[in-house]
């Protein structure tokens, strides 16, 4: 019988204050949802456990700081994701038209093989919409992204959302983990398994010591 | 200022000050001023205990009055008494004992001194650390003799009090005798005094002071624990493990059962080849058998076999087994397990293979010496859908009287026999483990009180109930002494031992055995139904005939939607148990100002954190990316990093400090008092800390030049000109739109307060002024132009020295030092050099002498000679880019001393 072994990723979810990062987490972790906006000061983080492809994928996954003033420091945390998350608020142009600000952001400085996705929140609130679905789908396009318009309130593509970009994160790192598979023995795989955290995640010995960023 | 660089000029090489802090003894009513220096020498530390004169700069400012090691005899205690609250910005009272000696101290607020007794915790527990290890203080002894002689102050020694400690006592009964005395003072400083400072051994140390220490050490150093790093991490085995045992807690979810048939047989073959098919035995059953267990007992009986566990009869008795299995199925044979002559054969029915998996044998020997294989047991296990099967064949010990025997050769198997486990990190695996449990074998009990004709007459009569009374096996069960658990069916078939070989006639030999059911079939295990349990007389090979059953047991198989669904939320559960348990804290304030903040003047702020996650919580201040501290120098947390226990809460004090090297920058608005702390809890959230503040600019801190060009006070001034000037003095050849002024105003209104009102002062430029009357003093030169200054002469005198401390590049600048030194000794080769100097850097300096020079007109009164203000004047005017040397430091006194006695020659 094949013995089932863990890869963990690190996903972030980035995007203006406001737009729901908070939410989209609690909705895919917790399954909860809490109106109140009490803004994150900080870097925050949850995991999950996902089954894709028959391989157990623990997710961590990071919630950041919108608020302008922060993101000098939460820029430092985006090379340690494989997958990021863009999030904009559909009732919000601004916050949409941000969505270039953080992509220029990403692309400087997260890893160049990072997976990204756009997602559309708040998909609920139709009567305030300020941007058309078209419009992201068009936007992503021209990333190259997927996309999801979601809502952590109704609880509506958040899972899919959450698969997918595991997904691709997973696929990204194939060639990683075909490698590691086949090195896997019946005697190593054990210890293989317990070494979790090397997997996947360059350097990360080195992170372990004080002051990371992890 | 750092004042430990006075006090390292007095060391010897190897010693070294780490840290000096100037506080007040207390004495009843009577504070003095005294200067601490925590200095370490081959990693021994003492405190050593100076008088000083103002503010220390040179060794000549101190004098040693006490040492105080740190060994285990010593203690420091934070004092407060009731009707002082503890109030944040007030002043630290520490006791500070040493054997019977005690002193009470007053520090002044501040991170420094927080640094101070950190310092001197730390040192403190080092030496407990390792009480075996006694420090000598070797390196002290010379000091108890010097500290008399020393003093280059001018005012008598006080003695600090006659409770502040035996030593001083001693010193003062030192003092008091005369040169006869010398002799037996070394002596005594080296054997009364040594022996009352030495340190006494570990034992004798008081109790009560071990705990003072130990919850002084608790409250102000944090202890890095382990174990709530231990707590808080996520083992990942753990969780694989935790998986495990949900899932075997729920199997009732996501299993149903389902019949398999298992064909067991047993035969103990007396050492004989197979001599006639064994399908008789094998397949008389209607239906093929999902399973085959077969065993074998005496398959070979030759000393080959015995000795080397080899022998060609294993492939034949495989062979003939084979061709016997049922026809109408294909079997696989997954495995077969020996020990010399006992064998276990498992088949598994073709279509069945592809759900057996974890498929391991093992073997226990219990004969000869207990451990040798003519008996013992042979034992396969496997999985089969989901339910874990064990089959085990032994061939117990002979003889009838040896009943007991064969029960403890039952216990020995039973506890011997571990299978490898299929994860490291479970224990082995035994028989009981599994869920079903098939015994076959020899296993050698026997009928007993009766003898061999009685019995041989109940079996010709078919009375076998009446037999089983008798049967060895039956009765022990029911003891419950050996196969506990254990169920066998009903036994209708005549016992399977002992035959004349070939044939069905009872053994005829002269030993003429009793008959026995010496061949059985047990089970252990839910939902198993017997078939059939019965002998075969047509196999006539051994002295034994075979024995068969055939089970039906429900087995544990997975729908695998369920599983799927009792996984997730299994892993469900667990990610939200992990989520729960990742540290987190709340924070009482999430942002911080400080409002009007002031050149030297501190303002604190109280961080309240609470441990409101489910696991104890280790937190630190980390770096920002390109910064090389956790915060910008004008700010300190404290502590900066530490341990919450669930539930518990710490509270940090954030201090803002501005000093001569952050005044600058913020005094002309090119930084501002603005900082996020990054504070971070291991294996868990970070929080960003805001702290913001508006700086009120101070001419501490502000260039002779900037001052130059401003008639207003500093405050009075719109930032952008502020910026706008230190621009300027890059530039130096800006046009400049006002004439400016000669000296600062600031150090004009100084001086010229000095001149009028100090000029006859005992003592002025060396003693310390208040720190209060300084924060008037600067106010006032920072927001308006007063006729007069506030405070006592002395403070005024100490403000203008920390004016020109604090100066961003000193009266004679940076560029201009080395010129300095090089023309010391030359009194017009240095005036050449002052003459070169920027023209404002230049009537500083002329000013600042002059003024000097009529203080010494009074040296009758104030008490001054040229050696004093060169060498208080030298270290502030003629300030090195680097670090000064004691060489380079007496030049510079020797320059400026040109200077001093100039008017009078």
């Amino acid at each position: 019988m094949a013995k089932q072994y863990d890869v963990l990723f690190r996903l972030l979810l980035l995007g203006d204050s406001g737009v729901g990062k908070t939410c989209l987490l609690c909705r895919f972790t917790d399954n909860e949802f809490h109106p109140s906006h009490i803004s994150t000061i900080g870097v925050d983080f949850k995991m999950k456990t996902l089954v894709i492809d028959g391989i157990k994928v623990r997710i961590q996954i990071w919630d950041t700081a919108g608020q302008e003033r922060y993101q000098t420091i939460t820029k430092q945390y985006y090379r340690r994701a494989q997958g990021i998350f863009l999030v904009y608020d559909i009732t919000s142009e601004r916050s949409f038209q941000h969505i270039m600000k953080w992509a220029s952001d990403v692309d400087e400085y997260a890893p160049d093989k990072v997976q990204k996705i756009l997602v559309g929140n708040k998909s609920d609130e139709v009567d305030k919409r300020q941007v058309a679905t078209e419009q992201g789908v068009k936007l992503a396009k021209a990333y190259g992204m997927d996309f999801f318009e979601t809502s952590a309130f109704t609880n509506h593509n958040i899972t899919e959302t959450f698969t997918r970009l595991a997904e691709q994160v997973l696929a990204a790192n194939k060639k990683d983990l075909d490698l590691l598979r086949m090195s896997i023995n019946d005697e190593i795989n054990l210890a293989a398994l317990e070494e979790e955290e090397g997997l996947l995640c360059d350097g990360a010995a080195g992170d372990q010591g004080k002051g990371c960023w992890c | 200022m750092d004042q430990s660089v006075a006090i390292q000029e007095t060391l010897e090489r190897e010693e070294n000050c780490k840290i000096a802090v100037q506080c007040d003894v207390l004495f009843d009513d009577i504070a003095e001023s005294r200067l601490l220096g925590l200095v370490e020498s081959a990693e021994e530390h003492a405190i050593f205990i100076y008088t000083h004169r103002r503010m220390a700069i040179t060794a000549d400012d101190v004098s040693l009055e006490d040492v105080i090691p740190i060994c285990l005899d010593f203690a420091v205690v934070e004092v407060s008494s009731p009707e002082e609250l503890a109030v944040v910005g007030g002043d630290t009272r520490v006791r500070v004992s040493y054997q019977e000696e005690e002193l009470e101290l007053r520090l002044p607020f501040g991170s420094h001194s927080r640094l101070f007794l950190g310092e001197v915790n730390r040192a403190w527990s080092d030496v407990c650390k390792s009480p075996a290890q006694v420090p000598k203080f070797e390196w002290i002894n010379k000091y108890h003799k010097g500290t008399r002689g020393q003093g280059v102050v001018k005012q008598a020694l006080t003695p600090l009090s006659t409770t502040l400690n035996k030593l001083s006592q001693h010193r003062k009964t030192e003092k008091s005798s005369d040169k006869k005395g010398t002799s037996e003072r070394e002596k005594g400083s080296n054997s009364g005094t040594q022996k009352s400072r030495l340190p006494s051994s570990p034992e004798s140390q008081g109790i009560s002071s071990r705990e003072d220490r130990d919850d002084l050490v608790r409250s102000s150093s944090h202890t890095p624990s382990n174990k709530a790093q231990i707590l808080a991490m996520p083992q990942f085995g753990l969780r694989d493990n935790l998986i495990r045992c949900e899932l075997l807690k729920n199997e009732d979810l996501y299993t149903y059962l389902e019949d398999f048939s298992f064909f067991l047989g047993t035969y103990n073959v007396n050492g004989q080849p197979p001599k006639e098919s064994l399908s008789p035995w094998l397949s008389h059953t209607p239906n093929p058998p999902d399973m085959y267990c077969v065993g074998f007992q005496e398959l070979d009986l030759s000393k080959e076999a015995f000795f080397f566990n080899d022998t060609p009869k294993e492939m034949e008795w495989t062979k003939a087994v084979t061709e016997a299995l049922h026809p109408d199925a294909k079997y696989a044979l997954v495995k077969l397990v020996r020990l010399v002559g006992i064998m276990l054969i498992f088949y598994v029915k073709k279509e069945h293979a592809e759900f057996i998996s974890d498929v391991e044998a093992e073997t226990v020997g219990t004969g000869i010496m207990g451990r040798m294989g003519n008996k013992g047991a042979v034992a396969i296990r496997f999985r089969f859908h989901n339910s874990d099967i064990c089959v085990v064949n032994s061939h117990l010990a002979a003889h009838i009287e040896e009943y007991e025997r064969r029960n403890q050769d039952y216990k020995d198997i039973c506890s011997r026999l571990q299978f490898r486990p299929l994860d490291f990190t479970q224990p082995p695996l035994t028989i009981m483990k599994h869920d079903v449990i098939l015994w076959i074998g020899d296993l050698n009990y026997r009928i007993s009180d009766l003898d061999a004709d009685n019995v041989k007459e109940l079996i010709s009569k078919k009375e076998f109930e009446t037999l089983h009374s008798y049967d060895q096996l039956k009765r022990q069960i029911d003891e419950e002494a050996v196969f506990v658990g254990f169920v066998e069916g009903e036994i209708d078939f005549q016992p399977t031992y002992k035959y004349d070989t070939g044939s069905d006639l009872w053994d005829t030999s002269e030993k003429c055995r009793v008959p026995a059911w010496c061949d059985r079939i047990l089970w252990r295990g839910k939902n198993i139904k017997q078939q059939h349990y019965q002998s075969h007389m047509a196999l006539k090979t051994s002295d034994h005939k075979p024995v068969s059953s055939l089970l039906v047991a429900g087995i544990k198989r997975i729908n695998t939607e369920a599983y799927k669904k009792t996984f997730e939320e299994i892993v469900r559960n667990i990610d939200k148990m992990e989520n729960e348990c990742i540290p987190s804290v709340t924070l009482a304030k999430q942002e911080f100002h400080f409002k009007d903040v002031k050149y030297m003047q501190h303002q604190a702020a109280t961080l309240s954190l609470f441990n409101d996650g489910q696991v104890p919580c280790q937190f630190e201040f980390i770096q920002k990316p390109n910064e090389s501290t956790y915060c910008k120098p004008w700010l300190t947390a404290n502590p900066p990093k530490g341990f919450i226990a669930q539930g518990g809460s710490v509270e940090i004090e954030l201090e803002v400090f501005v000093n001569r090297s952050t005044a600058p920058d913020l005094n002309s608005g090119k930084e501002q008092i603005e900082d996020i702390l990054v504070l971070h809890l291991e294996r868990g959230k970070d929080y960003f800390i805001p702290v913001t503040g508006n700086y009120l600019p101070s001419c501490y801190g502000t260039s002779i030049h900037s001052l130059c060009h401003m008639r207003e006070p500093i405050q009075d001034m719109p930032q952008e000109t502020l910026r706008k000037l230190v621009e300027m003095s890059v530039k130096e050849n800006a046009a400049n739109t006002e004439k400016p002024l000669d000296i600062p105003k600031e150090l004009w209104m100084m001086v010229d307060h000095l001149f009028r009102n100090a000029i006859k002062q005992e003592d002025i430029f060396q003693q310390p002024g208040l720190r209060s009357e300084f924060a008037d003093i600067r106010d006032c030169l920072d927001t308006g132009m007063p006729d007069s200054l506030p405070g006592s002469n002395h403070s005024v005198a100490e403000a203008l020295l920390l004016f020109l401390d604090a100066l961003p590049e000193p009266v004679v600048p940076f560029s201009f030092y080395q010129q300095c030194l090089e023309s010391c000794s030359n009194a017009s080769q240095c005036e050449k050099t002052i003459s070169m100097l920027p023209q404002c850097h230049q009537n500083v300096f002329n000013y600042l002498a002059a003024f000097l020079r009529e203080l010494l007109k009074n040296s009758a009164v104030n008490r001054l000679d040229v050696n004093i203000l060169a060498t208080i004047f030298a270290s502030l005017l003629l300030r090195s880019p680097t670090k000064q040397d004691l060489a380079e430091k007496r030049k510079t006194q020797e320059f400026f001393q040109h200077f001093l006695t100039q008017g009078s020659t």
